[in-house]
């Protein structure tokens, strides 16, 4: 019950009624059966469409059928067995009495099922879920930490096979979407002759090259990774939940999160494809780029951090009477000094290993160099530059990870 | 030679070999601030050329120097880094834990100080040639003539007094990290070429760029366009695949190598040493290639295409999640392997009773975290070969020139990108709460 | 003569109507006194606490501290009459990774310039004042020490002179001593006798053992499920009255 002390922090939960929340519940088992069986649907399609017709597609039959079909298998699957939207929301069908629920009852409950309608239309007005295929057949739907669940062995449990079911199409399927071809694999290694011949014999004139390039790297990095930090430092109180409270606060907690979880899907190449337009080749459009991606990226981790500090220390430190600022500084900021520090190298890191790509796209660096030597074919500089870059960036993969040991 | 009263705890005397043990992370250390006095004078350096020396630097990172000026600054950076040493105040030592102290713990004064710097100069030479005798492990020549000690703080932590510790940024190595830290920030300021005025003077040229993005055109995002053979739809779904794929594939491979890579599985034999070294080589060496360069030599391997993608993103995979769970089948619990070796099961159902039940829970969250990761590779991934979205997202940057709504495009698959990748990132992230 | 305060029909409810924290609470302590709060676990007395320098907000009710109404005090109010009141806690609350001097030293928080704690700097009589402040509860030589490299005795000596450092008038201790031994319990207790004895500070504890509460109180509040069951002398608690307040199966736990 210590959540209960600090009502500061925490806000109350809404309370739905009984009826209501019945309702949600058989809403998302059927829910998360239908997309089960629709994916499983696609997946089945694809494949059949691959090998029987030789096509890419993932519709066989029209939209409405693949509709009408999920769904009574849906509730046919919930009545006769434990579907998978039953096994993830926890729920189990029982007989109001304890009995064992005969077949005959089961179909019963199925065809009064398509009753539901009916039973909405009443849940609005009187806030009670009693649905005829309920009522009529005394069986319910409750959570399943209320039945006794005899253990069964995974072939033996419906929604199991399923999974199973689910699992291996998916992988048929992404072997076909992905043009997995074993034959070129293996047949065509030749091709890449010419390459490992050049690549054991490295061009090591270039070494010096190399290096002022990986210099200007890992600055990249550098300067990407402290700006950074600067502007994510700040941001991140305005990102957690236990620090801003009132509508105001809650109205920039969520622009900041979503306009931060944005950013961070959109990869530092992208970023620096953008930039480049913006700024012109070099450097610079890859340290914007990094600089951008790491706002995004530290924010996040920095925000999660402060919404699970210990919040004995600031309870103390309000109550001797000290103003919200000084509670943050002495009671906030020395629990999360060190995370935030171990963020920063673990983001550093990221950035030097971004930042040996982001040439790729015109960003300068290494990464620039790398890509021009093969394609011009020049196996041989393009393993030097690869060495380096190993080397550069095992070294700091190393001294982060010390560092961060250090630092606890 | 003279016997000399030894605080060694063994009565044996002490080999050469724990001699040189003991003496390592002075030497770490060391190497450390000579490499960072280094750094530093490489940055005034590079200063002196930008400002005065060179006025005109044409490749970033370039020094121009003259011949005589390299064995002042590799001899100058030597006689800072040993005097640093000798007076006991710098970063390296603060890093390894090591501190100066005369006899019974206290601190040294500056004279005594100054004879250890002096006698550095003469010691070391004669050290290295008798490193085999006399000296008690851990001390070297200067050491005994200025009677101090350098000494590893956490051995002896008991014994030491409580001092009121000195604020951060007045001690050596608080300044020499913001020296080095501000010093870095200067040169990477130039040498990545930051121009703030670029920056605003072009925000306006490039407002169309902002506009169309934020306006995104969703012509092709289920109907295929006919160049490209391909729809938006058609594209993302090749890339989670190719990630999804990757990340399987990458997993069930790195499962068994994860424990050829373990400490505490593979450390009982010279063979099994063998294997370990390899093995964490082999992670370490694929870690640090982004997936994104492999790729382009699948792509010569088995052509362009979503194929080679997953390949590069496997290889890629492999070694970082081989890391990963090497690291966590090292840090388990070794109470419960005990009691099951206790009750004669043999090596693999050990393993399979033992260590497996411990690993899941982490192994699955690795992979998860692991898939996030992939799936924001496989969108870029096209770049330079291999398929997913990437490659529509390039074409129609390419088609800039030709194509007037070309950004509109790019902006629509921005927008999918985003969709996508978010909302994995959140399912991944809550599927890991409950795991852990 | 006022009393120092006074607490009306306070009343705290959580989660929309679900959970009655505290239930028409109303009670005075005269200043100078030693009241202990005893009770169950959830009987509402942590809860009570905090309502009284509104760490957490009481739902409805009024507190009144020294003559100024605690409940209607502005956010600046407020923070003037929190610097009056110190606070101890069962967990401690120390800032785990600063050193017990600046554990301290921010009891002083409310009084300092703003600015200056910014940068960590407080007035120089107030560090004398901190390490006074130690030595009388017994821990000098802890001054630069980590508060979380101390055992749990010296942790809460360590609070102990942070609320010694805000010279209070209350001085408010939320379940003190339950984290501790015996025998630390009463080097614990003694050091808040002596605040109430030597420097005049009414002390509100909360104690988990009655006989405790016996020893060092010099009035007994009793709460169960948010309301006072109990007010009087602690020599007045006899076994029926002792098990209205514990339960049906409860039996006295001596300390010694």
């Amino acid at each position: 019950m210590k959540d209960r002390y600090y009502a500061g922090f925490m806000t109350d939960k809404p309370t739905w009624s009984e009826g209501l929340a019945a309702f949600r519940k058989q809403a998302l088992v059927l829910i998360a059966d239908i997309i089960a069986l629709i994916y499983l649907w696609f997946m089945v399609s694809y494949t059949w469409n691959y090998f029987a017709h030789h096509t890419r597609s993932f519709a066989t039959l029209p939209w409405w059928v693949m509709l009408i079909v999920v769904v009574e298998a849906a509730a046919l699957w919930q009545n006769y067995g434990v579907s998978i939207g039953m096994k993830l929301v926890g729920q189990r069908l029982v007989d109001s009495a304890g009995r064992r629920i005969s077949p005959d009852k089961r179909a019963l409950r199925f065809l009064l099922w398509h009753l539901t309608p009916l039973a909405i239309i009443s849940l609005a007005i009187t806030t009670e879920w009693k649905p005829w295929h309920d009522r009529v057949t005394e069986l319910t739907m409750v959570g399943s930490d209320r039945v006794e669940l005899a253990p069964r062995p995974w072939y033996r449990c419906s929604w199991s096979i399923a999974v199973v079911l689910i699992c291996l199409s998916t992988l048929i399927a992404a072997m076909l979407i992905t043009r997995v071809d074993l034959h070129a694999l293996f047949s065509q290694a030749s091709k890449t002759r010419r390459i490992w011949g050049q690549v054991v014999r490295p061009d090591w004139s270039l070494l010096g090259k190399g290096v002022r390039l990986l210099l200007v790297t890992v600055f990249m990095a550098f300067v990407a990774t402290l700006f950074g930090v600067v502007v994510a430092a700040p941001l991140s109180f305005l990102a957690a939940r236990n620090l801003t409270q009132g509508l105001v606060g809650r109205t920039v907690y969520t622009i900041v999160r979503v306009t931060m979880s944005i950013v961070r899907s959109i990869e530092p190449i992208i970023w620096a494809i953008i930039f480049v337009v913006w700024v012109r080749l070099g450097a610079f459009p890859g340290v914007l780029a990094l600089f951008v991606h790491s706002v995004a990226d530290l924010t996040k981790l920095y925000s999660e951090r402060l919404e699970s500090i210990d919040p004995g220390p600031v309870e103390a430190i309000r109550a001797t009477g000290a103003n919200r600022f000084q509670v943050i500084l002495y009671g906030v900021v020395p629990q999360i000094i060190n995370p935030y520090l171990s963020f920063t190298l673990y983001r550093w890191d990221i950035n030097v290993r971004m930042a040996t790509i982001i040439g790729i796209v015109g960003g300068g660096g290494i990464g620039q160099s790398l890509i021009q030597y093969t394609r011009v074919w020049d196996w041989s500089a393009a393993t030097v530059m690869m060495l380096l870059i190993m080397v550069v960036v095992w070294l700091m993969d190393y001294t982060s990870s010390r560092l961060r040991a250090r630092l606890g | 030679m003279a016997k000399r009263p030894r605080k060694s705890r063994s009565a044996k005397p002490d080999t050469f070999l724990q001699r040189v043990a003991a003496l390592k992370p002075r030497l770490y250390a060391f190497l450390l601030d000579w490499g960072s006095w280094g750094y530093i004078a490489y940055c005034f350096m590079y200063l002196l050329n930008r400002y005065w020396y060179v006025r005109h630097v044409n490749f970033y990172g370039t020094l121009a120097v003259p011949a005589w000026a390299w064995p002042i600054v590799v001899v100058g950076t030597l006689e800072l880094a040993v005097l640093s040493h000798a007076f006991g105040h710098s970063v390296g030592l603060s890093l390894f834990g090591l501190k100066l102290f005369g006899p019974d713990y206290r601190a040294s004064s500056w004279q005594v100080r100054l004879r250890r710097y002096l006698w550095w100069h003469l010691a070391l030479p004669l050290q290295a040639l008798s490193l085999r005798k006399a000296h008690p492990k851990g001390l070297l020549v200067h050491d005994v003539r200025s009677e101090s000690r350098m000494l590893v703080v956490a051995d002896i932590q008991e014994e030491l007094p409580v001092v009121k510790p000195r604020k951060w940024y007045l001690t050596h190595r608080g300044l020499m990290t913001v020296a080095l830290i501000g010093l870095t920030f200067w040169l990477g300021w130039m040498t990545t070429q930051i121009n703030l005025g670029t920056l605003f003077g072009r925000a306006s040229k490039s407002a169309y760029l902002w506009k169309a993005l934020v306006t995104p055109d969703f012509e092709h995002f289920v109907t295929p366009d006919p160049q490209l053979r391909d729809s938006i739809m058609g594209g993302i779904l090749e890339s989670i695949y190719m990630a999804l794929l990757a990340t399987l594939l990458g997993g069930v491979i790195a499962f068994p190598l994860s424990f050829l890579g373990a400490r505490n599985i593979m450390g009982f034999s010279r063979a099994g040493w063998l294997v370990f070294s390899l093995t964490r080589g082999f992670f370490n060496i694929f870690r640090s290639i982004e997936s994104i360069l492999w790729a382009v030599v699948f792509a010569v391997w088995v052509g362009f295409g979503p194929f080679a993608g997953v390949l590069a993103l496997t290889l890629h995979t492999i070694a970082a999640l081989g890391k990963l769970y090497s690291e966590q089948v090292e840090s388990i619990d070794p109470g419960p392997l005990e009691a099951i070796a206790a009750t004669g099961a043999r090596r693999w159902q050990v393993v399979l009773y033992g260590v497996i039940p411990q690993i899941v829970p982490s192994y699955l969250a690795f992979t998860l975290y692991r898939w996030d990761i992939n799936v924001r590779m496989s969108t870029v991934i096209a770049l330079v070969g291999g398929g997913g979205i990437g490659r529509i997202l390039f074409y129609y940057k390419n088609e800039v020139g030709r194509l007037s709504n070309a950004w509109n495009q790019v902006g629509a698959v921005i927008v999918v990108i985003v969709a996508v990748v978010w909302f994995l990132d959140y399912i991944s992230g809550r599927i890991r709460e409950k795991i852990t | 003569m006022t009393k120092h305060l006074i607490v009306e029909h306070l009343t705290k409810i959580y989660e929309r109507g679900e959970v009655l924290a505290l239930d028409d609470v109303s009670f005075s302590v005269e200043k100078g006194e030693f009241l202990v709060l005893i009770g169950l676990s959830g009987s509402g007395k942590s809860t009570l606490l905090r309502c009284i320098n509104r760490l957490i907000e009481p739902t409805a009710g009024r507190v009144v501290f020294d003559g100024i109404d605690v409940t209607a005090a502005s956010s600046r109010e407020l923070r003037r009459l929190r610097r009056r009141i110190a606070m101890i806690f069962q967990q401690f609350n120390l800032v785990k990774r600063s050193s017990v001097l600046t554990n301290v030293l921010s009891g002083r928080l409310g009084y300092v310039n703003p600015g200056a704690s910014a940068i960590h700097k407080f007035p120089k009589q107030d560090v004398e004042m901190a390490t006074v402040n130690l030595e009388r509860v017994g821990i000098p030589e802890q001054a630069y020490k980590r508060a979380d490299e101390l055992s749990g005795g010296q942790q809460q000596r360590v609070g102990i002179a942070r609320a010694l450092m805000q010279k209070p008038d209350l001085l408010m201790a939320d379940e003190p001593v339950s984290a501790l031994d015996p025998a630390t319990s009463h080097s614990v207790m003694q050091y808040l006798e002596q605040m109430n004895r030597e420097d005049g500070v009414t002390v509100l504890a909360s104690l988990h053992f009655l006989s405790l509460a016996r020893r060092y109180g010099s009035r007994i509040l009793a709460l169960k499920d948010g309301k006072i069951v109990f007010e009087g002398l602690p020599a007045e608690i006899d076994e029926g009255k002792f098990k209205e307040i514990y339960g049906e199966e409860a039996e006295e736990v001596e300390v010694r």
